[in-house]
């Protein structure tokens, strides 16, 4: 847009005139500005031309229809998305009502929005797929419908399927040879890193460390050095040569 | 097209729970939504899927609507006009004006819109009627930028006021005004280009 004064007008005015002259508002001298402002500026004339063009060619556009599923589709996506509130509405008691179709508007209260979700198509899509996927799954794991319906589901039979299980994979796994591998190349990279052991001191004269003694040693056995006089308990007699003497050599320790 | 009243009225149904009233809303308005949709977003399977966003931010966020701020046809075109900038933004499809010679489809062989004119002799006013046509200023209007298409498709296909127009986009009167005109001549030139090199 051209900055210049045509005809008492100026280019700018032109611009915000240019809808209402189109749409037929404008009148009286402010029309006659306006016309002969575009009649005598090179820039305004031409893009009156293109706007009034461009205005006809968008009229000419039809409103298209549109697809007849689609008002289906918007209540079962918008009722699926947010149904509390239609939910309370059903839930709340009315008269003149039996059990039974209250049960029933409840329960399609509560299904409702499930079933909207069912519905659609890309959960139907999804629901296939991952019904495909599982049994191909079960299919490669190799199992068969036929064995499921022989599992004990008692406790003590889970208990003995899990724990016979664990004791395979431990097994299997013990004895895959790259374990054993991974495990003596482990076992052999210790030994070589860890320091080598100094040479065992000489050992002191020590008469509290016992530790190289055998344990019979670290014993004292009071019972086989002495024999012990026990006199037997007597009620006093007249003399202390009736007393009888026992002599007990006894292999129990005294402690 | 609507009675504020009688409309305002059937917004409080709907947020009272009255299921009734919400399907007369998405009968009344899913057409209006589906073209604004389906002209600026270039597809019809596009602007079913919009159209059904539009609906489902529509039936959260109904009880916000005042009627005393705007009609209720203003408020349903913001939201779609919002939610149609989203989506562009997210498809990063916004470009200005292209060359009328390139390709409308991102398919290599697809053919440019100049040689999708099929009649060469006929003048304007006769080809506008034909579906052939239709298609083509359809594709014309969407290589406009995103600013100039929405203006020019709510006034000249929705038949919105500028006041309307101003509150849907939040510009004012005289923005939406010289985006208008600037539309249309930038639609008028693509389309008297394609001819220009046709003939």
């Amino acid at each position: 847009m051209s900055d210049q004064t045509s005809n008492g007008m100026h280019c700018n005015e032109f611009d915000l005139l240019l809808s209402d002259a189109l749409d037929g508002v404008l009148t009286g001298a402010q029309l006659d500005r306006f016309q002969a402002h575009t009649r005598g500026c090179k820039a305004c004339g031409p893009l009156f031309a293109e706007v009034e063009a461009g205005r006809n060619w968008l009229k000419g556009l039809t409103e298209v229809e549109p697809p007849a599923s689609l008002v289906t589709n918007i209540l079962a996506s918008t009722t699926g998305v947010d149904t509390q509130r239609l939910r309370t509405v059903e839930r709340a008691p009315q008269p003149g009502i039996t059990w039974l179709e209250r049960v029933q508007a409840s329960v399609s209260g509560f299904m409702e929005p499930i079933w909207a979700t069912v519905r659609q198509p890309r959960f139907a899509m999804s629901f296939g797929m991952a019904f495909f996927a599982l049994s191909v799954g079960l299919t490669v794991a190799g199992v068969k419908p036929a064995d499921l319906t022989k599992i004990s589901l008692r406790p003590a039979a889970i208990r003995r399927t899990y724990y016979s299980t664990r004791a395979q994979v431990v097994h299997r796994y013990e004895n895959i040879r790259f374990v054993y591998e991974v495990e003596s190349r482990v076992r052999e990279i210790k030994r070589n890193i860890t320091p080598a052991e100094p040479a065992p001191a000489k050992p002191k004269d020590n008469k509290n460390d016992t530790t190289q003694q055998p344990e019979q040693k670290q014993e004292r056995n009071y019972s086989q050095t002495d024999s012990h006089l026990i006199l037997a308990s007597a009620p006093l007699g007249p003399s202390v040569n009736d007393l009888p003497v026992v002599s007990v050599t006894t292999d129990r320790r005294f402690v | 097209m609507e009675d504020v009243q009688v409309v305002a009225m059937l917004v409080r149904r709907c947020i009272a729970g009255d299921a009734a009233a919400w399907e007369e809303i998405v009968q009344n308005y899913n057409r209006r939504i589906y073209n604004i949709c389906y002209r600026f977003a270039g597809s019809g399977d596009d602007a079913e899927d919009l159209t059904q966003e539009v609906f489902i931010k529509m039936y959260r966020t109904l009880s916000s609507y005042d009627h005393t701020k705007g009609a209720f046809v203003t408020w349903v075109t913001t939201i779609t006009r919002n939610l149609l900038v989203d989506h562009f933004r997210k498809g990063k499809q916004d470009r200005m004006t292209d060359s009328i010679d390139t390709a409308a489809s991102e398919h290599e062989d697809a053919q440019p819109l100049s040689e999708q004119i099929p009649d060469q002799s006929a003048p304007p006013d006769a080809h506008i009627r034909s579906r052939e046509v239709s298609e083509t200023v359809h594709s014309a209007l969407a290589k406009l930028s995103p600013e100039l298409r929405e203006a020019v498709i709510l006034r000249d296909l929705q038949d919105m006021d500028y006041r309307e127009i101003a509150t849907a986009l939040r510009v004012p009167e005289g923005t939406v005004k010289s985006r208008i005109n600037r539309g249309r001549a930038e639609l008028a030139r693509l389309l008297q280009r394609t001819y220009r090199q046709v003939m």
